[in-house]
């Protein structure tokens, strides 16, 4: 999985490509995400219009980034997921738990 | 490291892949690509087979995580099968000790919505048509029709 940060006024902008599933693409997202929050930055949109496939890990990492942003007063967004994606994330009934856009720059703005 | 044959027969039922892997997470990806790339050459619709390699992903992760300890020298079983019925089968067997399927948190209770686990064997269960844990739990069978 191909994962680029980058910051975007007042957002961090994480840009992912490929699968997110268990093994290098969830720990490298992990990472990044962990990178992110121990700078200071608690706001987070993550680009999904490329990523196919989340599995359960991912999902997990998913909420529980969420629930750490949350706490420190900021988010993570969610831009363009798959159609698979969505219905990956309504199975598990955490679809409700993010606010989803269209692009980057709807996404970056609500932060506001 | 994934050991891999291929056969069939004209019975009806089809052994369309028998693979065993070390219980890594690249071996896991290699599977479920491997098991896609065969459901496309099917002709199966792509949300059905979204929802097979889906499952297979969570059915193998499962494997390698609870039922290996995560340890690469130990191996998983994975099979791919059409039943005469023309159903897809596949069946997953780790080395572990099983478990029991009845005591899983329900993810959706409010309590379990931010956990970072206990999603793989409800995944599953919604993904696919009939499921089924045999050797204690260790092996888990699944139906696509």
């Amino acid at each position: 999985m191909d994962i680029n940060v980058r910051k975007r006024s007042q957002a961090q902008l994480i840009q992912l490509r490929g699968p997110l599933r268990m093994g290098p693409a969830v720990d490298g997202l992990r990472q990044a995400m962990e990178e992110i929050l121990n700078s200071g930055d608690t706001r987070i949109v993550i680009n999904l219009a490329e990523v196919p496939m989340i599995d359960s890990s991912g999902i997990g990492l998913l909420v529980r980034f969420l629930a750490s942003s949350k706490q420190r007063g900021g988010s993570i967004k969610l831009v363009q997921p798959s159609k698979f994606a969505i219905q990956t994330l309504r199975l598990v009934g955490v679809l409700n738990l993010f606010e989803i856009f269209d692009n980057d720059d709807a996404a970056v703005e609500s932060f506001v | 490291m994934v050991d891999k044959s291929v056969a069939g027969s004209g019975s009806g039922f089809s052994e369309l892949l028998n693979l065993s892997m070390s219980a890594t997470p690249e071996s896991v990806t290699a599977i479920t690509d491997a098991i896609s790339a065969i459901l496309v050459k099917l002709e199966i619709p792509e949300s059905k087979r979204f929802e097979i390699d889906l499952a297979v992903q969570e059915a193998l992760a499962n494997a390698v995580v609870h039922g290996c300890d995560g340890d690469p020298s130990k191996t998983i079983r994975c099979r791919l099968n059409k039943d005469q019925e023309g159903h897809i089968v596949i069946t997953v067997t780790d080395p572990g000790p099983g478990f029991k399927p009845e005591a899983l948190k329900d993810p959706h209770q409010p309590e379990n919505l931010y956990g970072d686990h206990g999603r793989g064997v409800y995944l599953i269960r919604q993904l696919m048509d009939e499921v089924q844990f045999d050797r204690g739990g260790s092996e888990i069978k699944m139906w696509k029709y």
